[in-house]
């Protein structure tokens, strides 16, 4: 219980770094932390390999990514004097304390059949055999998802001469000759 | 719970002693050998055969002035050093150093954080060996360093993904993802003198995982995160003193942590060696402690190794570097992954 | 273990706040990974209570995704900020050129 008190106020510190950090970096650093913890989570309640996976794949991977996109665009020439609108913040602020308040309301009214813990088969070897039986188109559309996702990064990112310009530009000139 | 506690101290302290220890020895290693492979002399002034000169630059670090520009980001600069060295000691809570044994009226497992997952585990930490020298790079606020930081965490990114191919491959192999399990399947012997060692049945595997374990740990030939010809030193040319001797403590711990994963995938982890058995045989009672020595002996062969290439083979070029890892490793840790998936299917039908 | 659900509704809800007030898509896509470890915490809680592994699958999918929209999401910055030097949405006004 005192873990599960330590980890939650952990994660909300953090997360609250996340949103109201000035620095984009220093954000950037708290998501990490995050999801460090919240792999840490994973783990108390006995998902041991998530968690290996939260931490393989979300820290490993996906905040690497945030952190090397950063570096290259070079966040500090922007400055820190872009004008607040505080109507925006009140109101966002307050829609989103409404959908939490319907959240806290729904978990509220059902905490009792949510709190019952049914001892489920953690080991990978049943949770693979459900992933390849019965989820198994899911999961090949997802490989098939995650192929398009590298080949759109790819050709979204590469930096290449506009050809089709030049050749417009070509097109002009012999019109004008 | 009091013992359970004492157990887990006890074993913390052990697993970070050990690699802490053989700290000043590698880096006594290294030099020698490097001075050896340049037909130098290498560091031998200070005690017999120059042994004390670690503890002379323990000293010499400890004392010598911080260092700290102005035009750095403070705490990331402080921080970066310090995760880095976190970081690089984490993968080694999941390693066992001997079997199982009984003791006390129970069974002590010898790893600290025991779980089947374990090498998961163990890779999900090492996943996160590039934050330090990101970090580092980025807080330095310099060209050099950041550029080094970035080749380096690109590196090491693209080269987990062929280091996981043939991890998936010999868990495949082996059946289970469990160490202990793992090892036992590595016990033995074929026609009675070849150890029963992953190597044997996945040369592939082992290889890509040997490149990926160098380009993990930024050893030579794939270096380029601190290049001295192009790059002054990259990630660490604004560190000075005790911080950088943290990244260089990271660096080696990195190196024996990655080296007894490679021994426990491929060459039988503290699985005897041949000829152990004899002794084993004659005093059970010092099982344990061949075991130790027998993973013992299988790192020192493997550091040797990382030091004898540092020595031999030049710097890759960074787009060859880049073209290694996607182009050829992993296509053909994918093709070793689906012969290996079709070979335990048949087998086990 | 009950705390954790309003641990996953905050974060998730945190997520949503920052999403909608950030200025700079980066902090954007960010914020948009906070919700996704929300929702990742909570089909965890769900299979925990259920005891069903179905929704321990759901947490991988959910991983699978949110890799998929952070590489493209980071490559369009990354195109957009060659083209107009800005990752500001304040700064992004014209639709076509």
């Amino acid at each position: 219980m005192v873990a599960d008190v330590f980890l939650t106020i952990l994660t909300v510190a953090f997360a609250l770094m996340v949103v109201f950090s000035k620095k984009t970096v220093v954000s950037a650093f708290a998501l990490l932390m995050t999801l460090l913890s919240l792999a840490m989570i994973f783990f108390q309640l006995g998902t041991v390999f998530l968690s290996a996976v939260q931490v393989l794949v979300n820290a490993g991977a996906i905040a690497i990514l945030f952190v090397f996109v950063m570096m290259l665009i070079n966040l500090e020439q922007f400055g820190n004097n872009r004008e607040k609108s505080k109507v925006k913040l009140v109101i966002s602020t307050f829609t989103v304390l409404v959908v939490l308040g319907v959240f806290a309301l729904v978990i509220n009214n059902n905490i009792d059949s949510l709190s019952v813990v049914n001892l489920t088969d953690n080991s990978m070897k049943a949770l693979f055999d459900k992933l390849f039986n019965s989820y198994f188109l899911p999961f090949e559309m997802a490989t098939v998802l995650l192929l398009a996702a590298i080949v759109a990064s790819v050709v979204i990112a590469t930096h290449e001469k506009d050809e089709s310009i030049e050749q417009m530009e070509i097109l002009k000139a012999e019109e004008k000759l | 719970m009091f013992e359970v506690m004492l157990e887990i101290l006890i074993k913390t302290v052990v697993i970070l002693a050990l690699p802490l220890g053989a700290l000043p020895i590698i880096i006594h290693v290294e030099r020698r050998g490097a001075a050896f492979m340049q037909k130098r002399l290498g560091p031998n002034r200070v005690g017999p055969f120059g042994l004390l000169q670690p503890l002379a630059d323990v000293a010499k670090f400890m004392f010598k002035e911080e260092v700290h520009p102005t035009h750095v980001k403070p705490f990331f600069y402080t921080a970066a050093p310090i995760i880095a060295l976190v970081v690089a000691i984490l993968p080694l809570a999941c390693i066992p150093v001997m079997a199982p044994f009984q003791a006390f009226g129970r069974t002590i497992f010898p790893e600290v954080f025991r779980s089947d997952m374990g090498i998961f585990y163990a890779f999900a930490a090492s996943a996160l060996g590039s934050y330090g020298i990101l970090l580092a790079g980025w807080a330095s606020n310099n060209k050099y360093s950041m550029l080094g930081a970035l080749r380096a965490c690109a590196q090491m990114v693209s080269y987990e993904l062929s280091l996981s191919t043939s991890v998936v491959a010999m868990i495949f192999l082996y059946g289970s993802n469990d160490i202990h399990v793992m090892i036992s399947a590595q016990t033995g012997y074929w026609f009675g003198f070849l150890p029963k060692w992953g190597v044997f049945l996945q040369p592939v595997a082992a290889l890509l995982f040997l490149v990926g374990i160098f380009a993990e740990s930024n050893r030579l030939p794939f270096d380029l995160a601190e290049g001295e010809s192009e790059l002054v030193a990259g990630y660490h040319l604004e560190y000075s003193s005790m911080k950088f001797a943290l990244f260089f403590m990271a660096e080696y711990i990195h190196m024996i942590a990655l080296s007894a994963l490679l021994i426990i995938l491929f060459f039988g982890g503290y699985s005897l060696l041949p000829g152990l058995e004899l002794i084993a045989e004659k005093a059970p009672i010092l099982l344990a402690v061949l075991q130790l020595t027998s993973l013992g002996i299988k790192i020192a062969l493997m550091i040797w190794f990382f030091v004898w290439v540092r020595w031999t083979l030049p710097r890759f070029r960074y787009d060859k570097l880049m073209d290694l890892g996607w182009e050829r490793l992993l296509p053909l840790g994918i093709a070793n992954l689906i012969v290996t998936v079709l070979f335990v299917y048949f087998r086990n039908q | 273990m009950s705390i954790y659900y309003y641990l996953a509704a905050f974060l998730f809800c945190l997520g949503l706040l920052g999403t909608i007030f950030k200025k700079d898509l980066i902090s954007m896509l960010l914020c948009l990974e906070l919700m996704m470890g929300g929702v990742a915490l909570l089909f965890i809680l769900f299979s925990k209570s259920t005891g069903f592994l179905d929704a321990q699958l759901m947490v991988i999918f959910t991983m699978i995704i949110s890799a998929c929209e952070v590489a493209v999401g980071l490559s369009l910055i990354i195109a957009l900020y060659r083209k107009k030097q800005t990752i500001y949405t304040d700064d992004i006004k014209i639709i076509t050129e």
